[in-house]
C-alpha cells in the first residue's frame, strides 16, 4: 500500500513535469513565431487602404515655418529621424540620394527631427550633405500625430505619402534605396 | 480553495430510520445523490484511449497538488529573477555581467535567466497555473451554485439522536404543532421543507446560513475574477520607462520611449496620446544631523495635455504620488544631473545639449556620463559631482547629493565614434575603439568654464546643469478589477468562515392519550467552533415550544430521549457533534 502511494506520486509529478515541459515547448514556439519586427521592415498600404497621413503645421531646424498641407499634391518621403540615433546617421547618405535623385522630379523630401537639439541636429546635416528641411520635433509632436496614423516604432521610420496625403508605405529601420524606390512606385499609383 | 464538505455522518445507524438518519445528516451543501469526487488528485489510472489519457491529464492538472507544485515551481521561478540582474530593469547590469562572467553568463542567457519573467519557461508555469486554477474553480463554483440551491434534507425518524434534541408535550395536533413551528422558523427566515403529497407523519425540516455557501461562491467567482484581471493587464497593459531633462517634452509613443513593455494586444497606437514637460525638478536633502544628505523631498513640476493640441494642465508627480492622464498612471521613480555642454569643432558647434549622467552613487549623486559629437569626432567621457571636494589634493569626490558646487571631470577622444557605421549605440556608453584620447584629461571643469582642446579639434564648454527624472508609465486595466475581485474574495471568505450551516428538525406525533401531540425538536451544524449553537437551538426549541402552546406557557417539555416521559424543564441533549 505503502508502494502504491509512492509510486503514485511519482506518476503524478512525473504527469505534471510532462505537460509542463509540452507547454514550455508550445510557449516557446508560440513566442520564437511571433518574433520582433526586422530592421529595414517594410510596409505598403494598398490604394483604397490607405491611412490619412495627419496634417500638422511646425517649425523647421532653421526655424522656417513648415505647414504640412501645403504638400498636398506631392509625393513626400518622410524620414523620422535623430542625430543621436546611428541607424538614422546611417541611412543619411542614402536619403541624400534619393533627394538629389528623385527631388528634380517634383518628389520632396522632409525629415521630423525628434529628441535632439537643433545644433546637434544641423551638425549632422552640415556634415553629410544633407540639404532638404526636417522639422524641430524635439518634444515629438510631430511623430505622435504620425504614430496615431501608422504604427511608428522608433527612429529611424521612413513614410511615403502620396499626392492626395494619404500614407503609402512606411520603413520601419533604416532606409534602403529599394525600398523607398519601391514604395515611390507605389504612392505614384492614387486612390 | 474551500471545502463545503463535511466528514462522512457516523450518527446514522442501521435502524429502520437509518435510511432517514442519513440523509437528515448528509453533508452540508450537498445533494441527496453525491456524485464521484473529481479533481481530487488521487486519481486512477488512465484508460487506455485518447480521451481517458485527456481525461486523466485533466484530472491531474486540475488537482490540488499540482497547483501546489506549480505555485511552488513559480517561487522558485521568480528567486533567478531577483538575483541575477534582468534586461526589462537593469541593462547595463546584465551587460557587466555577461564582462565579467564571460564563460557562464551566454549560458544563463539561453536559459533566460537574464529575463526571467519573459522567459517562456516562467510563461509555461504561469499558465499551467492559471489553467489549473480555472479547472479547479469553476466545476468547485458549479457545485457551490447547486450546494446553495438545495433544499433541506427529509427529517430524520429519531430527531433524539441528533446532537441537539428536545422533546415536549404539545396542547396542539400533531399538524398545527408542525405549524407553528414552521411560523417560528419561518419568521427566523430558516428555509423550510415539509412532507411531499402523500407522505406519512408530521415534520418539517428547516436549513440555514446559506450564505456560507454564498460567501464560497463569492470567493471563488472572485478569484476567477483576479485571475481574469491579471490576464486583462497582461494582455492589454503596457509599461514603459522614460528619462526626461528639465526642459524638455515627451509623448507617450513607442518612438520616444526609452523602454516599452507592451502587453501582449497592444500595439504603438494603442497607447494613450498625452505628451508631457519636466518644467523644473527639486529634491530636498536633509542638511544636518546623523541623517545629513538623505533625501526629504522629490517634486517633479510637470506641464502634460491629454491629447494632442489639447489644453495644457500642470501637476507635481512626487514619489507615490503619480500623475493619472488618460486612464495611464505616470510615477516619478529616478534622478539625476544632466550637464548642459556645447561642443565646437572646426566648423562650428557641432554638440549643444543637457546630457544626462547616471549616479554611480546615490547617497552622493557622483554620476557618471558621455558627450558625443560625432560631427566634430569628439567624444569624452565624464564624471559629474553634485559638492565637489578634492579629497587628498587628487581624488575628485562628491561630499553631498546636492549640487551646492557642482564640478565635471572629462576625459576627450578624438577620432571616428562608430555612430555613421548605421549601428544602434547606447547613448550612455562611448566605444573608443577607434579613437585617441586627448592630452589633457582628466580635466576638471566648473559652469562655464571652457576647455580649450589641443591642436585645433575644437573645444568644450560646461554651461551648466539641468536635472532629469526618470518616469515611470503603467497602463493596467486590470488594476481595479483586480483590487474589486481581492475585496470580495475577502468578503466571501469571511462569510464562509463566520456562517455556519445548521438544520433544526420538527417532528410531531400524537399524543399517548391521544390528546394533543409529543414535539420533538432536533438540530446539527457542521461546525461550531467559535461555539453559540447550542444556545440558538435552546431559544429556538423555547420558542417553538411557545408557539405550540398557544393558550399557556410551555408545559415543561422534556428533554432528551431519556427523559421524554417526564415533566421536567427541557434540557436540551448536547451529544457532540459526530456527523456534520
Amino acid at each position: 500500500m505503502v508502494f502504491k502511494a509512492k509510486r503514485r506520486t511519482v506518476v503524478t509529478t512525473a504527469a505534471g513535469v510532462f505537460v509542463l515541459l509540452v507547454a514550455a515547448l508550445v510557449v516557446t514556439v508560440f513566442t520564437q513565431g511571433k518574433g520582433n519586427a526586422s530592421d529595414g521592415n517594410m510596409v505598403a498600404y494598398p490604394v483604397g487602404q490607405r491611412p490619412a497621413a495627419p496634417d500638422f503645421t511646425a517649425t523647421s531646424l532653421t526655424g522656417t515655418p513648415i505647414n504640412f498641407a501645403s504638400y498636398r499634391g506631392k509625393i513626400v518621403v518622410l524620414n523620422i529621424w535623430g542625430s543621436w540615433c546611428g541607424p538614422c546617421r546611417g541611412e543619411g547618405q542614402t536619403l541624400k540620394y534619393l533627394d538629389e535623385e528623385y527631388g528634380p522630379q517634383g518628389i520632396a523630401f522632409l525629415g521630423d527631427d525628434i529628441q535632439d537639439t537643433p545644433a546637434n541636429a544641423l551638425s549632422f546635416l552640415r556634415g553629410e550633405g544633407i540639404t532638404y528641411p526636417s522639422v524641430n520635433d524635439a518634444n515629438g509632436a510631430v511623430e505622435e500625430r504620425l504614430a496615431i496614423a501608422v504604427p511608428v516604432n522608433g527612429a529611424p521610420t521612413t513614410l511615403v505619402i502620396d499626392k492626395t496625403g494619404h500614407i503609402a508605405g512606411m520603413i520601419d529601420g533604416p532606409a534602403t534605396y529599394p525600398d523607398v524606390t519601391t514604395l515611390l512606385k507605389d504612392a505614384a499609383v492614387t486612390q | 480553495m474551500t471545502d463545503v464538505r463535511s466528514p462522512t455522518p457516523k450518527a446514522a445507524s442501521t435502524s429502520e430510520g437509518a435510511d432517514l438518519d442519513r440523509e437528515a445528516t448528509r453533508p452540508f451543501g450537498t445533494g441527496p445523490v453525491e456524485p464521484a469526487e473529481s479533481g481530487s488528485g488521487v486519481a486512477s489510472g488512465p484508460t487506455p484511449t485518447g480521451a481517458g489519457w485527456g481525461r486523466w491529464t485533466w484530472r491531474q492538472l486540475t488537482s490540488m497538488r499540482t497547483a501546489l507544485i506549480l505555485l511552488f515551481l513559480l517561487a522558485l521561478g521568480s528567486v533567478p529573477g531577483s538575483i541575477l540582474p534582468q534586461q526589462g530593469s537593469d541593462p547595463a547590469s546584465v551587460t557587466q555581467y555577461f564582462t565579467s562572467h564571460p564563460g557562464l553568463a551566454p549560458w544563463l542567457n539561453r536559459l533566460g535567466l537574464f529575463n526571467v519573467f519573459a522567459a517562456p519557461w516562467f510563461a509555461a508555469i504561469y499558465i499551467l497555473l492559471f489553467a489549473s486554477l480555472v479547472g479547479c474553480v469553476v466545476p468547485r463554483t458549479f457545485k457551490l451554485v447547486g450546494s446553495a440551491r438545495t433544499p433541506p434534507p427529509r427529517a430524520p425518524r429519531n430527531l433524539a439522536r441528533l446532537p441537539q434534541s428536545v422533546t415536549y408535550p404539545s396542547a396542539l395536533s400533531p399538524d398545527t404543532a408542525v405549524d407553528a413551528a414552521a411560523s417560528v422558523l419561518g419568521g427566523q427566515r430558516f428555509r423550510l421543507r415539509r412532507p411531499a403529497a402523500g407522505d406519512a407523519g408530521h415534520w418539517l425540516a428547516a436549513e440555514k446560513g446559506y450564505l456560507r455557501e454564498v460567501g464560497n461562491l463569492l470567493f471563488h467567482l472572485s478569484l476567477l475574477g483576479v485571475l481574469l484581471s491579471i490576464a486583462l493587464g497582461g494582455l492589454f497593459g503596457y509599461k514603459a520607462d522614460e528619462l526626461v531633462v528639465e526642459g524638455q517634452t515627451f509623448s507617450d509613443s513607442t518612438a520616444q520611449l526609452a523602454e516599452f513593455h507592451p502587453g501582449r494586444l497592444v500595439s504603438g497606437s494603442d497607447l494613450a496620446h498625452f505628451s508631457l514637460k519636466l518644467d523644473k525638478f527639486t529634491a530636498d536633502y536633509i542638511n544636518s544631523g546623523a541623517s545629513i544628505g538623505q533625501p526629504s523631498g522629490f517634486n517633479a513640476n510637470v506641464s502634460y495635455t491629454d491629447a494632442p493640441g489639447g489644453a495644457t494642465k500642470t501637476y507635481d508627480i512626487q514619489v507615490n504620488h503619480p500623475l493619472s492622464v488618460d486612464s495611464v498612471k505616470v510615477y516619478l521613480i529616478g534622478h539625476g544631473y544632466a550637464p548642459q555642454f556645447t561642443v565646437r569643432g572646426p566648423n562650428g558647434v557641432a554638440y549643444q545639449e543637457a546630457t544626462p549622467f547616471i549616479p554611480a552613487n546615490t547617497n552622493t549623486m557622483l554620476s557618471d556620463g558621455v558627450v558625443k559629437a560625432p560631427s566634430a569626432s569628439l567624444g569624452f567621457e565624464g564624471v559629474f559631482v553634485p559638492t565637489a571636494y578634492m579629497a587628498n589634493g587628487t581624488t575628485l569626490e562628491s561630499i553631498f547629493p546636492a549640487a551646492n558646487n557642482p564640478e565635471v571631470s572629462l576625459i576627450g577622444y578624438s577620432g571616428n565614434l562608430g555612430l555613421n557605421s548605421g549601428e544602434a549605440q547606447s547613448v550612455y556608453q562611448l566605444d573608443t575603439s577607434q579613437m585617441t584620447e586627448i592630452s589633457g584629461g582628466p580635466h576638471l571643469m566648473t559652469p562655464g568654464s571652457t576647455w580649450k582642446l589641443p591642436g585645433k579639434l575644437g573645444s568644450i564648454t560646461y554651461d551648466g546643469t539641468s536635472q532629469w527624472v526618470s518616469l515611470d508609465i503603467t497602463y493596467d486595466p486590470g488594476q481595479i478589477p483586480a483590487l474589486v475581485c481581492g475585496i470580495l474574495a475577502i468578503a466571501g471568505l469571511l462569510l464562509s468562515f463566520f456562517v455556519r450551516r445548521r438544520r433544526v428538525f420538527v417532528r410531531a406525533v400524537p399524543g399517548p392519550d391521544g390528546v394533543g401531540s409529543v414535539v420533538t425538536v432536533g438540530g446539527l451544524t457542521r461546525t461550531d467552533a467559535s461555539g453559540g449553537f447550542e444556545d440558538e437551538f435552546a431559544n429556538l426549541a423555547a420558542d417553538i415550544a411557545d408557539a405550540s402552546s398557544p393558550s399557556s406557557p410551555p408545559s415543561s417539555p422534556t428533554a432528551g430521549p431519556a427523559a421524554s416521559d417526564d415533566h421536567q424543564k427541557p434540557e436540551p441533549n448536547n451529544q457532540s457533534e459526530t456527523g456534520a
